[in-house]
């Protein structure tokens, strides 16, 4: 057994803006460390997945910069990938190859050694083992939110950026979020974009965004 | 989770298989190619006839073929993945450079089962002179090289543009007359029997040119 790695995740003077339209993420100041899971709640438009974007090397923020750094070693956003997992409802994947096909690709992409195996796993934790040879193209809402979450568990990324994980999800989706964000929060850190009671209520830490909600046109 | 070694290899590698897989499974772009060339070709020489004596005209049409089966596929590399929303999925997976030489090997795989079939098919209906094969397929190869280069560069930048599809033809234009004016220009030569070093070494330059221009490019192209 490895131990888990020290994960610390910041921000600093952190600001977007979509060209006029400010967002909540506005000269954040922040850092978080591992093991735990933070809850990064605030009204819809106030910038939680610009926040998310920006700290997995999507977005280049306005102004201010972000660090991840694990075990001390800091990862430039281009390079982040390889140490987090991102859950976003943005996240679409190849609906002409199977669930199974789908992660085998990714884990091919990101290098990891037994692709098979590590898809065919992380499809059994979201709990579609049993469908993992369907087309994406039947699967409903629902099943391609757990595929997400399969998605980002592939690599056992140190740090898991969750964009609202419940959505769509069904009572047993939910469990296998809780059970996710319960696992991950032992062994390193879990970001968490949310407003539902129940998700907020997984993580002890909480980051609030006081944008005004729909982004500010100020 | 362990890792391979070399993982950029293996990164453009399965995303090359990646593109190769879908490709076959949609037949999205080769079905359209090749039969964009077969309808063309066959549609040239019932009008015109097999014209051996006119190797000047001979290479404007194997161009002509070549290039408009390829672009009406080509383009769509990067399009398709924005418009089903997959290229997010890379982004998480593959740096954008990465994305882009596996693309770019994809283009280039893809030129080539085009050619395998529109040029033997271009041979024996347009009742072309017998090639001086090494000449021939040097700058076939070169032009292929320079064609995928270009449409990669060209599908990667207008990837994320509103109007994709009329800016991959406007955008495209002034990057593939090159190509074209030295594939024709080359091709005609060999079949007069002169020199293609000429045009060899302007589509060689122009591919290196394209490729390093590329690599510059590829990593800034997708930052929001």
């Amino acid at each position: 057994m490895t131990a888990a790695p020290a994960v610390r995740v910041g921000g600093s003077k952190l600001t977007h803006r979509y060209g006029r339209r400010a967002t909540g993420v506005s000269e954040l100041e922040f850092e978080f460390g591992s093991p735990g899971a933070v809850a990064v709640t605030g009204p819809n438009g106030s910038g939680k997945s610009t926040l998310l974007r920006i700290l997995a090397g999507l977005l280049r923020p306005t102004a201010g910069s972000t660090t991840v750094s694990v075990d001390g070693r800091d990862h430039r956003p281009a390079d982040r990938r390889d140490v987090l997992g991102f859950v976003t409802p943005e996240l679409s994947f190849y609906e002409e190859f199977t669930a199974t096909e789908n992660l085998v690709f990714a884990a091919e992409a990101r290098g990891l050694e037994a692709p098979a195996h590590a898809a065919s796993a992380a499809l059994a934790r979201v709990g579609l083992g049993t469908r993992a040879g369907d087309r994406v193209a039947v699967y409903s809402s629902g099943m391609k939110q757990r595929l997400r979450l399969a998605f980002a568990l592939l690599h056992e990324p140190p740090v898991l950026l969750l964009d609202e994980p419940g959505s769509h999800l069904d009572e047993a989706g939910r469990e296998a979020v809780r059970d996710v964000v319960s696992q991950q929060s032992a062994r390193g850190l879990v970001l968490l974009a949310t407003n539902d009671p129940e998700e907020i209520q997984l993580a002890a830490r909480r980051l609030e965004l006081h944008g005004h909600g729909l982004g500010d046109p100020a | 989770m362990p890792r391979a070694a070399s993982s950029s290899t293996a990164t453009v590698w399965a995303i090359l298989r990646k593109e190769c897989r879908s490709e076959w499974r949609t037949r999205y772009g080769l079905n359209a190619a090749v039969l964009f060339a077969v309808t063309s070709l066959t549609a040239v020489t019932f009008a015109a006839g097999r014209m051996p004596d006119r190797p000047d005209l001979l290479s404007a049409l194997l161009w002509i073929t070549l290039l408009f089966a390829a672009l009406s596929s080509m383009s769509h590399s990067f399009v398709r993945e924005m418009e089903s929303r997959t290229l997010l999925l890379m982004r998480l997976v593959a740096s954008p450079t990465e994305i882009a030489l596996g693309k770019l090997l994809f283009n280039l795989l893809f030129l080539v089962i085009v050619e395998v079939v529109t040029v033997p098919l271009f041979l024996l209906l347009t009742g072309a002179p017998p090639l001086r094969m090494a000449q021939f397929l040097l700058i076939l190869g070169l032009g292929t090289l320079s064609l995928a280069a270009s449409s990669t560069l060209v599908g990667a930048v207008i990837a994320q543009t509103r109007s994709r599809g009329a800016l991959f033809a406007g955008v495209s234009l002034p990057l593939l007359l090159p190509v074209l004016a030295s594939g024709v220009s080359g091709t005609r030569a060999q079949w007069d029997g002169m020199p293609v070093d000429g045009d060899a070494r302007l589509l060689a330059a122009y591919a290196v040119a394209l490729f390093g221009v590329s690599l510059l490019l590829y990593d800034h192209l997708w930052e929001d």
